[in-house]
């Protein structure tokens, strides 16, 4: 199931670079567009996924692989899902690489241009979520969870990689500090309920930078998931 | 047999198939680590190598693909127990009826700069990796599944200088042809042929139908034998398998010897019985020699140049009489190397030259950060340029790709030193037409030495193709035979030795008026007598237009269509002004002050406002009473929501462009700076999230501040080190993740311990001002406004 990008939501790109969208004057809409466009054209995404069953445990969720992913948050937020579909997602590195190109020369262009890849990251994990939820029909889902929200740990990245294969399969890595490599990529767990569960809508309330934050200065999200 | 006996019969060679579809088969759980196989199963590698064996397989792979110590970190286990365990264990199975391959596969993390693995880390790795098996008593090295061309050298270069193996270099591509980090069949081929690999081709992600396209391109740039081991066809989508029968996997594979393809194996999916019938399908079939010529070329890891054509070196990153270039140098500012290697490659430069030769920096260091730095923005492939055999052999070491080294010359000492380095990391070499006794006077003593270098060359195993000669431009007010001299000395080495040329053309014109006329025709009579690879100032578009007129009447640009593309709509002026330098372009509309210009962030007007107001007012009037309160204006507007981030940085880059020229005028009067004060920056260890830290750069630049930027990934000693070397009174750290604010910690820990006075500012994602109080920083700066703030209060 290839994943075609083919549309970055201005708005969200506007907000990313902490300007209300409202408020955003003719060049910059055009300069995100542009920068939208290059985006789309050296992206080449790639993701990988893979369905565990689930089971509670005190210190947190573990994955029928043997894999435990610790902490309170997750655990909560999974309640009633006895499965999960586990999925990484990357642009690849050509965005990385166009982004240190426009560092060098442009911070506008550079800034406009990772608040693109951000906000392309999430509509790749839009669509792959899409995806996930028609293999399950007639299942229900919570939104997707990925280490680093709440208290689930960013240490987890490689482990999770690993269960994905994802290395060899779509090039995403973990650094030995746990950043996924390239930047611009994802790792996230989509519970899978049978049932109707307790609606749980993504917030920045789990999040460390909950204070201090720019996104949320202009009404957005970070992106970084 | 031995393998390169194996290979030398010219008959096809067959390797083993999968080991993780086996293992799985086995019992091995999802998300184990395999090679603990070794230590915990040995009976499960008996098996499954001797059904290898069995099947035909002449060459079985130990299981070793993750036996390195960045992988094997978490399980308890080291190198020096796994891998002499697996390859006994393949050995054993073997009974002397196949050879055992140590198994090399990535380290799991990417390398600098898409990651922040350091390529001598890497080599460190593979190194102990291959060490290990040699010593176990392995029969050759196979590198496979590599995606970076990168890591595929470092672990080369470590087989290499661990061991006197045979080594089998594999990579792996997507359908695009291309591998999941940009790398074509035809860089890899350059660059890993160029460096040792005793063959090479691709395994994994793709199946036999998809590989005669990777296989036509890796023929044409290399002679060693080719390998294929692709997976059982393309995977499922839900990840239960491959797409075809072990039958069509044999059949399609085998067909492939009538393109010459030699070694044969199975990746993913495949088992005993692929290779099984693998190996009757091969039975009887010949591999077709195809004579093979690889032509002259020089690449990156992400492009190939062929030299079939004038390729112009660009030659801007010298410090040679740029005052603002070795500014940069001294204060280590390597985004401006990168800016002059963009303009350069936008204005069709083909190859960049890199010079950082000054004598009060560390050429060897500073070369290979501006290397490591371009490597990062730019796919040109690189001409490194140094005299110094340890700058080159460092430049080499991290440069990706086929490099041009520039240069040696006819003296022996010379030759001598840095020619086994230009065989050893296969790079191409330009060869000066001078000696000991200085440059000739004769064309025949030019061609003496150049029949010289190329003999030495041959000698040290470099092929012909690889040897570009200079025969050396001289300054034609002073020399008037030169000019004739040098065309000539082209024209026979061209000729008669069949080698490329390479030529610095401007220094011809020294000394005379109207240089641009002099340099072009020049140029073009060098390119009619045969110049290949001209170095010269690709922003001076009528030496551009010489090189597009050239191709364009040598019917090398066919149907004129780069030269319309590149005139199509061009107005051409030929004239040449005779008042010295142009006047600058006036400004659209050109009434706007240079308060309103950096309030809009109008950057393109920036530069000539600032040097209109240059001739009433002095720099540092301008700076303190123009640019920096148009600046606090911007900030104060961004408080207080008025703007927004785009537009600050927007007004920065307008100043940053005033600074530029305020900059230049300064260092052209030697009088004085406009620096205010240093400021180190760098974002932590194992952090690569930059942007912030980069727009934090812009700001403090544009108040005056020389910002020392160490960039991303830094070590904590580093920053120590550039704040006592700087004597620095202010340190920004950034950090965007949580795993990465205990280098932060850590970094401030170092500073205080080394007693250094300086002020640190902390700023990033998750930070919070509590959390900048307990790593005892003494600012947090909640956006790169408050920075400047800092900075103001920090320094003045």
């Amino acid at each position: 199931m290839p994943i075609s990008l083919t549309q970055i939501n201005p708005d969200e790109v506007l907000r990313y670079m902490g300007t209300p969208p409202d408020q955003a004057g003719a060049d910059l809409r055009a300069l995100v567009e542009q920068c939208a466009r290059e985006v789309i054209s050296a992206a080449r995404p790639r993701w990988a996924y893979r369905v565990f069953d689930l089971t509670p445990e005190a210190e947190g969720v573990r994955l029928d692989c043997g894999l435990l992913l610790p902490g309170e948050d997750l655990k909560r937020h999974l309640r009633g899902c006895r499965r999960a579909a586990l999925f990484c997602a990357t642009l690849s590195a050509q965005v990385d690489a166009l982004i240190r190109r426009a560092e060098s020369g442009d911070m506008l262009r550079a800034l406009a241009l990772d608040c693109c890849a951000a906000a392309a990251v999430e509509e790749v994990c839009d669509q792959i979520e899409g995806e996930l939820q028609g293999q399950f029909p007639g299942c229900f889902f919570p939104f997707r969870f990925s280490p680093g929200y709440g208290d689930l740990p960013l240490t987890l990245q490689g482990p999770l990689l690993n269960l994905l294969d994802a290395p060899r399969r779509v090039g995403l890595c973990a650094s030995s500090t746990h950043i996924l490599t390239p930047r611009k990529s994802v790792t996230a767990i989509l519970g899978i309920a049978g049932h109707p569960i307790e609606a749980n809508t993504r917030s920045c309330v789990g999040c460390p930078a909950h204070d201090g934050c720019q996104y949320r200065k202009s009404g957005g999200h970070c992106g970084i998931s | 047999m031995e393998f390169l006996e194996l290979l030398q019969t010219g008959r096809p060679v067959l390797l083993d198939g999968g080991m993780g579809t086996m293992l799985q088969a086995k019992g091995l759980p999802v998300g184990a680590t395999p090679e603990l196989t070794a230590l915990e199963h040995p009976e499960w590698l008996l098996d499954i190598h001797r059904a290898y064996v069995e099947a035909g397989a002449q060459i079985l792979y130990a299981n070793t693909f993750g036996a390195n110590r960045e992988k094997l970190s978490h399980c308890g286990r080291t190198v020096e127990e796994i891998v002499p365990a697996a390859v006994a264990l393949a050995k054993e199975a073997a009974q002397g009826r196949a050879l055992v391959a140590l198994d090399i596969g990535p380290t799991g993390q990417l390398l600098e700069p898409t990651g922040i693995l350091d390529f001598e880390t890497a080599v460190d790795i593979f190194a102990q990796v291959v060490r290990a098996g040699a010593a176990a008593g392995a029969d050759l090295i196979v590198i496979e599944t590599m995606t970076d061309l990168q890591e595929a050298r470092a672990a080369l270069l470590a087989a290499k200088e661990n061991s006197s193996l045979p080594v089998l270099v594999t990579m792996t591509y997507e359908a695009t042809g291309r591998t999941f980090l940009g790398c074509s069949p035809a860089a890899a081929a350059l660059t890993l042929e160029g460096m040792g690999a005793d063959a090479i081709g691709v395994n994994c992600s793709l199946g036999p139908r998809e590989m005669p396209p990777l296989v036509e391109e890796l023929l044409q740039w290399t002679t060693l034998p080719i390998v294929l081991k692709p997976n059982a066809g393309l995977p499922h989508p839900d990840g239960s398998g491959y797409d075809i029968t072990p039958q069509e996997f044999a059949h399609s594979l085998a067909q492939l010897t009538e393109l010459g393809v030699q070694v044969f194996g199975g990746c993913c999916g495949t088992t005993p019985e692929y290779i099984a019938l693998l190996r009757q399908a091969l039975e009887g079939r010949s591999v077709k020699q195809i004579p093979r010529h690889v032509p002259a070329a020089v690449c990156s890891g992400m492009q190939v140049v062929p030299v079939d054509r004038v390729r112009v070196i660009g030659e801007r990153i010298n410090p040679t009489g740029k005052k603002r270039m070795k500014e940069a140098l001294k204060t280590g500012d390597v985004d401006y190397m990168l800016g002059q290697a963009l303009e350069q490659t936008e204005a069709g430069a083909d190859i960049l030259d890199v010079n950082v030769g000054l004598p009060e920096i560390d050429e060897a260091e500073m070369m290979v950060r501006t290397v490591k730095a371009l490597q990062g923005v730019t796919e040109a492939p690189l001409q490194l340029d140094s005299t110094d055999p340890k700058v080159l052999e460092g430049a080499l070491r991290v440069y990706c790709g086929k490099a041009i080294v520039n240069s040696v010359n006819g003296e022996e000492a010379v030759l001598d030193a840095i020619l086994p380095l230009v065989k050893k990391y296969g790079a191409a070499v330009v060869g000066l037409t001078l000696d000991e006794g200085g440059i000739p006077k004769t064309v025949q003593a030019r061609m003496d030495i150049a029949k010289r270098i190329l003999d030495r060359a041959l000698f040290y195993g470099i092929r012909k193709e690889d040897v570009y000669i200079d025969c050396l431009t001289l300054t034609v007010s002073a020399e008037p035979e030169g000019a004739v001299q040098t065309l000539e000395g082209l024209r026979r080495v061209k000729t008669e030795l069949g080698l490329k040329t390479v030529l610095g053309v401007s220094n011809i014109s020294f000394g005379l008026p109207a240089r641009p006329l002099v340099n072009q025709n020049f140029l073009t009579m060098a390119m009619s007598a045969g110049l290949d690879l001209p170095i010269l100032n690709p922003n001076v578009e009528s030496m551009m237009a010489a090189v597009r007129c050239y191709h364009l009447l040598t019917n090398v640009d066919e149907n004129a269509r780069e030269f319309i593309a590149a005139y199509g709509n061009a107005q051409v002026s030929t004239s040449i002004t005779t008042t010295g330098t142009a006047a600058p372009a006036p400004a659209a509309g050109g009434k706007r002050d240079l308060t309103e210009i950096v309030l809009t962030g109008l950057k393109g007007e920036a530069g000539p406002a600032t040097k209109a107001l240059l001739e009433t007012r002095e720099p540092m009037d301008i700076v303190d009473n123009v640019l920096i309160p148009a600046l606090d204006r911007v900030g104060a507007d961004f408080e207080q929501n008025k703007v927004f981030l785009p537009q600050l940085i927007q007004s920065a880059g307008a100043a940053q462009a005033a600074f530029e020229v305020i900059r230049d005028t300064l260092a052209q009067k030697d009088g004085g700076t406009v620096s205010r004060g240093t400021v180190v920056l760098a974002t932590v260890k194992g952090d690569i999230h930059d942007i912030g830290k980069n727009i934090v750069k812009v700001l403090l630049e544009n108040y005056g501040y020389t910002v020392i930027d160490l960039g991303r990934d830094v070590d904590p000693a580093a920053v120590v080190e550039a704040v006592r070397k700087h004597e620095a009174p202010l340190v920004g750290l950034s950090a965007l993740m949580t795993t990465t604010l205990k280098s932060m910690a850590e970094t401030i820990a170092q500073l205080h311990d080394a007693g250094l006075p300086c002020k640190i500012m902390v700023g990033g994602a998750v930070l919070t001002p509590d959390y900048a109080q307990e790593i005892h920083a003494d600012f947090y700066a909640k956006d790169a406004k408050e920075s400047v703030d800092i900075a103001k209060r920090v320094i003045g």
